[in-house]
């Protein structure tokens, strides 16, 4: 069983995910970002089942390694979807929706395809290994994508206040795990303490969406700065 | 045409730069996985038990140079 820090991070971040799906219920924005919350909601329905295998099974089980990465390999696939929505929220005026499907679906199949052709030389448990690479290589996908979505908000001069803070905590969330997994390599010394945060980091991204549902409306809009009154 | 054209490219283009991406941040890795949904505490990944670092394979005992091949 993992120690009491663990556990408490853990609860901390299923709170977060249970206040995001409220929070998007009371602010009414299910339908409107649904694979979004149709990510939560996996998450909150994985970590139930991960507690209780952990607590059958032990932390060390056969079976809590499998179902922690092949549900994480499934959760992957709902966040790269959510993030497509992202985009066609943001593309939205230009009609493309069509061209994000189409971006979504080859993307997806690309990144299958190149882990595929790497995981297959290794002959030792090559479904486990694709999923949990697969997993791997979509959240780095994730990581570019978002950059390239921010870029793009930026470029149309997006004002939508919501929309905004979920792109950018995604962001954020992509980059401290990978800041922090560059870091832990450099300097193996310190892994006891950046170990331990990616759990922290991992209740990240809950905590921003809840924020963005309850505290930002739909309708808020950033005041862009070239309308600022210039006195004379 | 051209827009659909334009799609490809740009899957090309966030492809590469992810996989260039990883593999520069995982170069010195040492296999653990590095993202996970939700806050559980990962486990070891089923096809790499641990993180300690891979014994020389055992059909090469010693260190000596190789010497080529007899053919």
């Amino acid at each position: 069983m993992p120690g009491p820090f663990a556990c408490f991070i853990w609860f901390l971040g299923f709170l977060c995910e249970v206040a995001v799906l409220v929070c998007a219920f009371k602010k009414q924005a299910i339908r409107r970002y649904f694979l979004l919350n149709l990510y939560v909601a996996g998450l909150i329905a994985s970590d139930i089942g991960r507690y209780r295998i952990l607590t059958e099974h032990g932390f060390s089980s056969k079976q809590y390694q499998y179902f922690y990465y092949y549900s994480d390999a499934v959760l992957t696939l709902f966040l790269y979807f959510a993030l497509s929505t992202l985009y066609t929220h943001v593309f939205s005026e230009l009609k493309a929706e069509k061209y994000v499907k189409l971006g979504t679906i080859l993307l997806l199949a690309g990144t299958a395809l190149f882990t595929y052709s790497v995981v297959v030389q290794s002959s030792a448990k090559l479904v486990t290994q694709f999923v949990v690479e697969l997993s791997q290589n979509l959240y780095f996908v994730g990581l570019v994508l978002t950059y390239v979505l921010w870029a793009a908000i930026l470029k149309l001069r997006e004002t939508r206040t919501r929309l905004i803070q979920l792109v950018l905590s995604l962001g954020v969330y992509f980059s401290l795990f990978a800041a922090n997994y560059a870091i832990r390599n450099l300097y193996p010394s310190l892994s006891s303490v950046f170990v331990p945060l990616v759990q922290v980091f991992a209740t990240f991204l809950p905590l921003a969406w809840a924020y963005a549902f309850w505290r930002l409306p739909e309708e808020a809009r950033l005041a862009p700065s070239r309308l600022a009154v210039i006195p004379r | 045409m051209s827009r659909k054209l334009v799609v490809v490219l740009f899957v090309m283009v966030v492809l590469v730069a992810a996989m260039g991406l990883r593999t520069m941040v995982t170069a010195h890795g040492d296999g653990s996985v590095m993202m996970a949904a939700g806050s559980a505490p990962a486990p070891p990944t089923p096809y790499k038990a641990g993180s300690a670092p891979a014994p020389p394979t055992p059909y090469r005992a010693g260190s000596a140079p190789a010497p080529p091949t007899p053919y």
